[in-house]
């Protein structure tokens, strides 16, 4: 159960401003989902609370400031899941999830027996089990996030930093995905933070969404507030009907503009 | 095939590699008496009587057997840089003398063997250690340099350009001082072809040191390549610091190159292909990557140099050659296997 | 010896040779034996040859066949460049040392000579001709030597490594041949002949039960066979060549051996082409320290020869000293 607060971040890439003055922070065991445009920042926030980015302004793990935070220290925290996960094709199922205790191992040290039950821990709560023994290259899309997200949990992190984790993924496995993200963040108390694309899946999820767009924050809070059409359509340019779905959540649909009536052509 | 198992195979093959080499040779020693000298060396409490006569024994013990034990260290030592690199480099197509360890040997060699022909025969091997090591830290210092001013993730590519742009160069020279001293030629082209003609227990002891540093540390950085092969970001995530764990593993393979390379000159293919035997045997995890070359490539070349000096007894084909003839099949094999290039 | 030979250096010259043997006569003493030679004594031969200067340049047009088949000299020539180092010794123990204006980087005897960068294993065509030769001898003909100098109407000599010792007479008598002193060069082959014999006679010449062992190279190990020049030279003795077992056609007379080999071969004498610095540094105290080898019976004798390395790897007029070392080496270890 960690806090984790951003407090006026700043990110400069290759000379040009990517994030600029973002503020946000989600309570232990809470899932703060970040959205908006492509290139509004997402994923740099996200690399800058996992201390992969050199930032200005600071970003707070239980009100510790995290460049205070060695980098093993940070990694015995939180998990990082990029977007694109390299998966080395010949390594196994069990040798790619031990992989995760590495914040825990010394320098010199191999991994022990404890190290070998958290690891089985991990792939028992995704379900990869049956895999250990398997190279990564031999599995499919769905359980190759498994293993990946058993590697992020092998770990025994206090929060979760997920850069759009289903973005690869059909409807049904993005919804087993998040699914089981939602599991641990309750059974475990783990802290949540991820970017999502889809609107609608984010609101469903996260209990607090911030909006960016050009690297500052347009809107954040509870997902009613921040889906609304207008806000919605000035940040992204596009047309959207936001309704309230059978479950409360709200539901974004997007809207085509009326076609030319055939007639009219010549 | 499990670890363990692969291990025991190479280790046994190693065995059965220095006990081959020990009885073959341009002297025809007798198997039987060449076996009680050996026990009896090995057990003297045994008190086996020796048939071989002092001059035989002086063969075995001072010409051959240092052969055979130098070339079990030298097979080691360029199979494991070459693993290492590899690991640092995320990359199967690369050699022990990559980062110009071979191009700094073969000028230093070169340059020994054309100006400082008169100093001894000691001068070459220090010559060749010192420029093999020299060649790295020049290609590393380079690849750094350019490489802080690129996205981390190219740091890697940037390393492996300045090495091929040192190598060349360094060749470069080194073909220029030669063309200069057209009587020297043959000298150095021998040297560069690779040859344990001059092995003795007095190299064997001089590069066991290096040898035992740079092996010690790079058999306990396995794991760590193990990490860097997310990646640097996702290993920064999981708390390495690729680039400590790359300079440590680059360091620590180009000092057992530079070993290798000063009592054998430059031979080729053991450091590229002994990893990736061991990566078909035993699976691509580091951990298991690196003891595997170290027995597969001492057996190798024990293997390769035994071979050297009895096709053509008592002319030796240079050992570069040999492992050439060898290696490029064998390559040709393991990459038919290998289904996908990348670690 | 080749009476063949000397016979048809004798037709040739004739006439010439009538009036300069009587001059030559004079002046040989003072110039045998050819390492001797100094600025002192090549100016006796150049007086000497002043007498016969007429009878020299009376020899000329002459046409000799060398390495690189007939080539006729039209006159007396006056400016000499030699690339051979073996060459300029022939040279100047004939007495044509004043018609030498440039010899190669690697000619370095007798003391003084005119010592160029000039290259006789990767000649430059245009250095040479800077020169104004008006004939060039050199050992092989690399670079396109011949076609070069051919063409710029330069007369060349390809005087190559011989492979008997008769060969080596031939030689000096063919440079002296073509340099207007033929007389003198006869002169000079026949007193390196009766040397030769009498190292022989005194140490004699029927040593089967010696083996030896002639080091090239270390590191590989090269020999030279018994039926190489130098094995020629060794076996006038009549010792037995340790190298002759591993050389096959291939390689010319020069096997390519291993330690094991040449230590169980037991070589009672090892004669050291290789022991100067810029040919190996392989000296006598090195060589008994290479492990394994203080048990072999020349080693323990103390019978490690180290050669000098220019006489023994050339083929000119101070072959008798390297007979003599030889010499020296056969009658110590048959004590």
């Amino acid at each position: 159960m960690t806090d984790l607060a951003a407090v006026d971040v700043t990110v400069t890439l290759d000379r040009s401003p990517v994030v600029k003055g973002v503020s946000c922070a989600v309570k232990g065991g809470g899932w703060l989902a970040l959205i908006g445009p492509n290139g509004a920042g997402k994923s740099t926030l996200i690399r800058a609370m996992a201390g992969l980015v050199p930032y200005g302004g600071t970003i707070t793990l239980d009100a510790l400031d995290a460049k205070a935070m060695r980098g093993k220290e940070r990694a015995r925290t939180l998990a990082y899941v990029p977007q694109e996960p390299t998966l080395p094709p010949d390594l196994t199922v069990e040798q790619y999830v031990m992989l995760g205790r590495t914040p825990h191992l010394g320098y010199l040290a191999t991994p022990g027996r404890r190290d070998r039950e958290r690891v089985l821990a991990a792939m028992t709560r995704l379900d990869v089990t049956q895999f250990a023994k398997r190279r990564l290259a031999r599995l499919s899309g769905g359980e190759r996030q498994r293993a990946v997200l058993a590697r992020a949990l092998a770990g025994d992190p206090r929060a979760l930093l997920l850069d759009e984790p289903t973005s690869m993924l059909d409807v049904g496995h993005e919804q087993q995905v998040l699914d089981l993200v939602d599991e641990l963040r309750r059974d475990a108390g783990l802290t949540v933070v991820s970017t999502l694309h889809d609107l609608t899946v984010a609101g469903q999820y996260a209990d607090t969404l911030v909006l960016l767009d050009g690297g500052r924050v347009v809107a954040s809070g509870a997902p009613r507030t921040v889906l609304t059409a207008p806000l919605i359509e000035s940040v992204y340019a596009a047309r959207v009907n936001v309704i309230t779905g059978s479950d409360g959540h709200p539901v974004v649909a997007p809207v085509r503009r009326p076609s030319p009536e055939l007639h009219d052509q010549p | 095939m499990s670890r363990r198992t692969a291990l025991c195979a190479a280790a046994a093959f190693l065995v059965v590699a220095v006990l081959v080499a020990a009885f073959v040779g341009a002297a025809d020693l007798n198997p039987l008496a060449t076996a009680a000298a050996l026990i009896d060396k090995a057990a003297p409490f045994l008190h086996l009587p020796t048939s071989l006569d002092p001059l035989d024994k002086a063969v075995l013990f001072q010409i051959r057997l240092p052969r055979v034990v130098l070339g079990a260290l030298v097979g080691a030592l360029l199979a494991l840089a070459g693993a290492g690199y590899q690991g640092v480099f995320r990359n199967p197509l690369v050699d022990s003398g990559m980062l110009g360890a071979s191009a700094g040997a073969g000028l230093g060699a070169t340059l020994a063997i054309v100006y400082l022909g008169g100093a001894g025969p000691q001068v070459v091997p220090v010559a060749a250690f010192v420029g093999s090591l020299a060649g790295v830290a020049v290609a590393y210092a380079t690849g750094a340099a350019a490489s802080r001013h690129t996205v981390l993730s190219d740091g890697v590519a940037t390393l492996l350009l300045a090495g091929i742009a040192v190598g060349s160069f360094l060749t470069a020279v080194q073909t220029f001082v030669l063309q200069r001293s057209a009587s020297d030629i043959q000298a150095v082209y021998s040297w560069l072809l690779g040859s344990l003609s001059a092995a003795s227990w007095q190299q064997v002891t001089t590069i066991l040191p290096y040898a035992a540093v740079s092996s010690a540390i790079l058999l306990l950085h396995g794991r760590h390549l193990d990490v860097l092969a997310v990646g640097d970001e996702e290993a920064r995530a999981l708390g390495l610091r690729p680039g400590l764990t790359r300079a440590i593993v680059v360091a620590a393979s180009a000092l057992a190159a530079a070993s290798a390379v000063a009592v054998s000159g430059l031979i080729g293919f053991v450091g590229i292909v002994i990893p990736h035997i061991a990566r078909r045997l035993a699976g691509p995890a580091y951990t298991g990557v690196l003891p595997l070359s170290l027995l597969i490539g001492a057996g190798f070349l024990v293997l390769a140099d035994t071979l050297a000096r009895t096709v053509l007894s008592p002319a030796e084909l240079p050992i570069g050659v040999v492992t050439a003839f060898v290696g490029a099949p064998a390559f040709v094999w393991v990459l038919r296997g290998t289904r996908h290039v990348g670690t | 010896m080749n009476t063949p030979l000397r016979l048809a250096a004798f037709a040739a010259a004739a006439a010439a040779c009538a009036t300069a043997l009587a001059a030559c006569g004079a002046s040989a003493s003072s110039t045998t034996p050819a390492s001797t030679t100094t600025p002192a004594s090549r100016t006796t031969s150049s007086a000497g040859s002043q007498a016969g200067a007429a009878s020299a340049t009376a020899a000329f047009p002459v046409t000799v066949k060398a390495g690189n088949g007939e080539v006729t000299l039209k006159s007396y020539p006056t400016r000499i460049v030699s690339l051979s180092a073996t060459a300029t010794e022939d040279l100047y123990a004939v007495g044509a040392g004043s018609q030498v204006v440039a010899v190669d980087q690697q000619s370095d005897y007798p003391a003084g000579v005119p010592k160029t960068s000039l290259s006789g294993l990767t000649p430059n065509i245009e250095a040479i001709a800077k020169y104004n030769p008006s004939l060039v001898i050199a050992s092989q003909d690399s670079g396109g030597l011949v076609a070069g100098m051919t063409k710029l109407g330069i007369p060349v000599l390809i005087e190559p490594a011989v492979a008997t010792i008769a060969a080596a007479y031939a030689q000096i008598e063919q440079v002296g041949q073509a340099t207007g002193h033929a007389a003198k060069a006869v002169t000079v082959a026949t007193g390196m002949q009766r040397q030769i014999a009498a190292n022989v006679k005194q140490a004699g010449a029927s040593h089967q039960g010696l083996t030896y062992y002639w080091e090239l190279s270390a590191n590989p190990f090269y020999s030279a066979a018994s039926s190489t020049f130098i094995g020629q030279v060794v076996g006038l003795f009549g010792l037995k060549n340790i190298a002759d077992k591993a050389s096959k056609p291939s390689d010319g007379g020069y096997p390519q051996v291993s330690q094991e080999y040449i230590v169980t071969a037991r070589p009672q004498i090892i004669f050291l082409a290789d022991n100067q610095p810029a040919d190996g540094g392989q000296s006598p105290a090195i060589v008994a320290k290479r492990p394994g080898w203080s048990g072999i019976p020349a080693v323990q004798h103390d019978e490690v020869i180290g050669l000098n390395d220019d006489i023994a790897s050339r083929w000119g007029p101070r072959l008798p000293e390297l007979v003599g070392e030889i010499a020296q080496a056969v009658e110590q270890a048959s004590k």
